[in-house]
């Protein structure tokens, strides 16, 4: 579960000190999903930073299950990450001269699990977003939306507690839009992942348990009930702890 | 600064894990030297050009250096330390007298002879043996200088010139010339034969050591039909050839060796005759039980005779001019500081190639830290790429070190070396001379007859290239590769995951 706690993150460009997150206090309990919506440059991305331990809060504090990250050593951080944290990105972020195995492999390389769970672990988590045919690819031999599910499956194949999403589907077009959205809503659901998704469209916002907006580095919680279609009856269980009755947003 | 330290292995997974770290880490080394191939080959090229360059220089210099060691043993002896000499104006017996030859006549005339003013007429053949141009020091001085301090061994030498002139009624034969060296038998490792290499017939032994009998020098006996068993005449006195020698390619040896009590015998203080030259030497060739005693020694020999000069393979090296000097100075000078150039602007080039390569992956490093990768796990990837590169640099310097040695070896000039005449060596051919005119008249200068002060040798070098060159330019590649990737490594220290990933490609 994520505690902030008035994180305020100030960068300072020249003499000016401009404020990318302003006094944000939020819980998002385990199994959460929200969605944070708002213009470029309103500090969604900063957000997900400081959730992830990439970036520490100018003031305030930001708690991972009762640890404030910004009290922990980098060391504890990079490890909190490379367990239980992953990472999907708008520009997919592989690393060029890697397969796509390669690429899903990378993650579990600080791990430190041995070659032949690294291959089945690999090869069950390409092929839980339908590329095992893709494996031996290189990303410029992908599609976006490919490379996309490639990033995906790197983020999960460490199996991590949490997920964070900048902009996942901003690069694709609105078909492979769809396909991500629904892949990263199943893969929400099998693996009880908590998910904090940032997004300037509405559409894939409103996919979320929440939705939060981000304007001029202020957070304000918008819904907190998942519309009907996205949760058919007939699917799978939700994992618990997923309702919105259980989520508390302080504006 | 906390330590960044890697999530723990699961238990028993720690071997294979490492093994299968390893091999991630080389397919990504090598997918990404692949990626970069032109750069990679651009940095592997400039530390090839660094490292090659060194290798050139140095084996430039290793062959200049073993030519200088090579004309320094074939001059000095191999095993002399030191040489003693006494200088022609000091102390040497012949710096006292001024000697004159003069042969007058001409077509139809009877020859008239004078020596140092006292003529004869008729047809004559002067036969002289004297000294080439040193003074001589007392044979006594040797044992005075065995017994010092340090010193091993010492034997004394004497370089003498045999000057042959035929007069007949009708005519005056040009003058012929050898020079013949007189060795000191009772220390045959020490002095002229101590390099020697007998090609025919047998050395000298103790016994000879009165006995008229020479080794004379292959070039010598080739040029003059002499085999062992031939006779050769030394102030008209037949000496028989036991034995054909060998000495070091471009050393300019003396043509007959003699056993020295032959050649006090038969030697003269000048070519006018004067005293005899027995209980007299020219050189004294000394060796000292270990390098480190050279000097002491040396000081002990200029005390003992203050007079002489004392040459040791240091003073005799400083002495050495010529294009083997020019090119032992180039080598050492310019070679050195254009490797030092070429290594600097090689690393520097690898280096910022490097840090740029490592500002335009920022956003991959950055990912891959979001992702859980270390810093130290992210610098040891760039080192291994840099190393990498550093060894292919190494390689192709190596290569490229070899073809520039050979290419020296090809159009390398040939070298001489000039050395003074004085310097107490114990070959060499002065550069003095004995005129003839057309009456017949031959002057030879005062102080004996061949007053030339410098002696030019020619020196047969060869690039070099040794282990040690080899080892250094691996060394230099490695090191350029680390410092290379110390470079990039730095820039990765300062890269923040969140600013790295911000960046945009």
């Amino acid at each position: 579960m994520y505690t902030l706690t008035n994180v305020t993150r100030l960068y300072q460009k020249g003499r000016h000190t401009v404020p990318a997150v302003r006094d944000v206090n939020l819980q998002i309990p385990d199994g959460d999903w929200l969605a944070v919506q708002g213009r470029t440059g309103h500090g969604k991305s900063t957000l997900l930073q400081l959730l992830g331990g990439l970036d520490h809060p100018t003031s305030g504090t930001v708690e991972m299950d009762g640890r404030d990250l910004g009290r922990l050593r980098e060391a504890e951080v990079t490890r909190l990450r490379a367990a239980s944290i992953g990472f999907v990105f708008q520009t997919f972020n592989l690393v060029p001269t890697l397969t796509a195995a390669d690429n899903v492999e990378a993650a579990l390389i600080p791990l430190g699990i041995a070659w032949a769970e690294r291959r089945r672990r690999t090869a069950d988590a390409l092929d839980s977003v339908g590329l095992s045919d893709r494996a031996r690819h290189l990303p410029s031999e992908l599609s976006g939306g490919q490379q996309q599910r490639v990033a995906i499956a790197r983020a999960l194949v460490k199996e991590p507690t949490v997920l964070l999403a900048d902009e996942p589907t901003g690069n694709l077009d609105e078909d492979t839009r769809e396909d991500i959205m629904a892949l990263l809503e199943k893969l929400w659901r099998q693996h009880g992942l908590t998910m904090v998704l940032v997004t300037h469209e509405t559409s894939v916002a409103g996919r979320a348990l929440h939705v939060a907006d981000m304007s001029k580095g202020r957070l304000t919680i918008r819904s907190s009930a998942p519309p009907p279609p996205r949760f058919p009856a007939s699917s799978e269980p939700r994992p618990s702890g997923r309702t919105g009755s259980e989520t508390s947003y302080p504006a | 600064m906390a330590v960044d330290t890697e999530v723990q292995p699961a238990p028993g997974s720690g071997g294979p894990a490492q093994a299968g770290g390893r091999s991630f880490f080389l397919r990504y080394l090598g997918r990404e030297l692949g990626r970069r191939a032109r750069q990679a080959i651009v940095i592997a090229l400039g530390l090839a050009l660094g490292i090659g360059l060194v290798i050139v220089v140095s084996a430039a210099a290793a062959g200049v250096k073993n030519a200088q060691a090579s004309v320094l043993h074939s001059l000095y002896g191999v095993g002399t330390d030191i040489t003693v000499t006494a200088s022609p104006s000091a102390g040497s017996a012949l710096s006292k007298h001024n000697f004159s030859l003069q042969i007058q006549g001409g077509p139809g005339q009877t020859p008239k002879v004078c020596v140092n003013g006292k003529c004869k007429s008729g047809a004559q053949t002067i036969d002289q043996l004297f000294p080439a141009g040193k003074g001589v020091l007392s044979y006594s001085e040797i044992a005075k200088i065995a017994r010092l301090a340090g010193v091993k061994a010492a034997a004394g030498g004497l370089a003498l010139t045999d000057t042959q002139i035929s007069i007949s009624s009708t005519s005056a034969s040009p003058p012929t010339q050898f020079t013949v060296q007189g060795v000191d038998l009772t220390h045959d490792n020490l002095g002229p034969l101590s390099a020697a290499a007998l090609s025919s017939g047998h050395t000298f032994t103790r016994s000879d050591q009165n006995s008229d009998v020479a080794l004379v020098d292959a070039d010598y006996a080739r040029a003059n039909d002499l085999k062992v068993g031939s006779d050769v005449t030394v102030a008209k006195v037949k000496v028989k050839v036991i034995g054909i020698i060998n000495q070091a390619e471009g050393s300019s040896p003396p043509d007959v060796y003699v056993p020295l009590a032959l050649a006090q015998r038969l030697a003269t203080e000048g070519p006018g005759g004067g005293g005899s030259l027995a209980g007299y030497v020219d050189t004294i060739y000394v060796t000292t039980a270990s390098s480190t005693d050279i000097s002491a020694v040396t000081r002990q020999i200029k005390a003992l005779l203050p007079s002489a000069t004392v040459t040791t393979p240091s003073s005799l090296a400083s002495e050495i001019n010529g294009s083997l000097g020019s090119a032992a100075k180039l080598a050492g000078d310019l070679g050195t500081w254009l490797s030092i150039l070429v290594l600097v602007a090689a690393f520097a080039v690898a280096g910022l190639l490097t840090m740029s390569a490592v500002s335009r992956r920022a956003r991959e490093f950055g990912t891959l830290k979001a992702i859980g990768w270390r810093s130290r796990r992210i610098i040891g990837q760039v080192l291994g790429e840099s190393v990498t590169t550093g060894l292919v640099g190494g390689a192709l310097g190596i290569g490229l070190g070899l073809a520039g040695v050979a290419i020296v070896d090809k159009i390398a000039p040939k070298l001489t070396a000039i050395i003074p005449s004085d310097s107490g060596l114990r070959f060499g051919q002065s550069s003095g001379h004995v005129g003839a005119g057309p009456a017949g008249a031959v002057a030879v200068g005062p102080g004996g007859a061949l007053g030339g002060t410098t002696q030019t040798i020619p020196v047969h070098w060869s690039a070099s290239v040794t282990l040690a060159a080899i080892g250094l330019a691996v060394l230099l590649a490695i090191v350029g590769g680390l410092l290379s990737g110390a470079l990039g490594s730095w820039r990765i220290t300062q890269l923040r995951p969140a600013d790295a990933l911000a960046r945009v490609d």
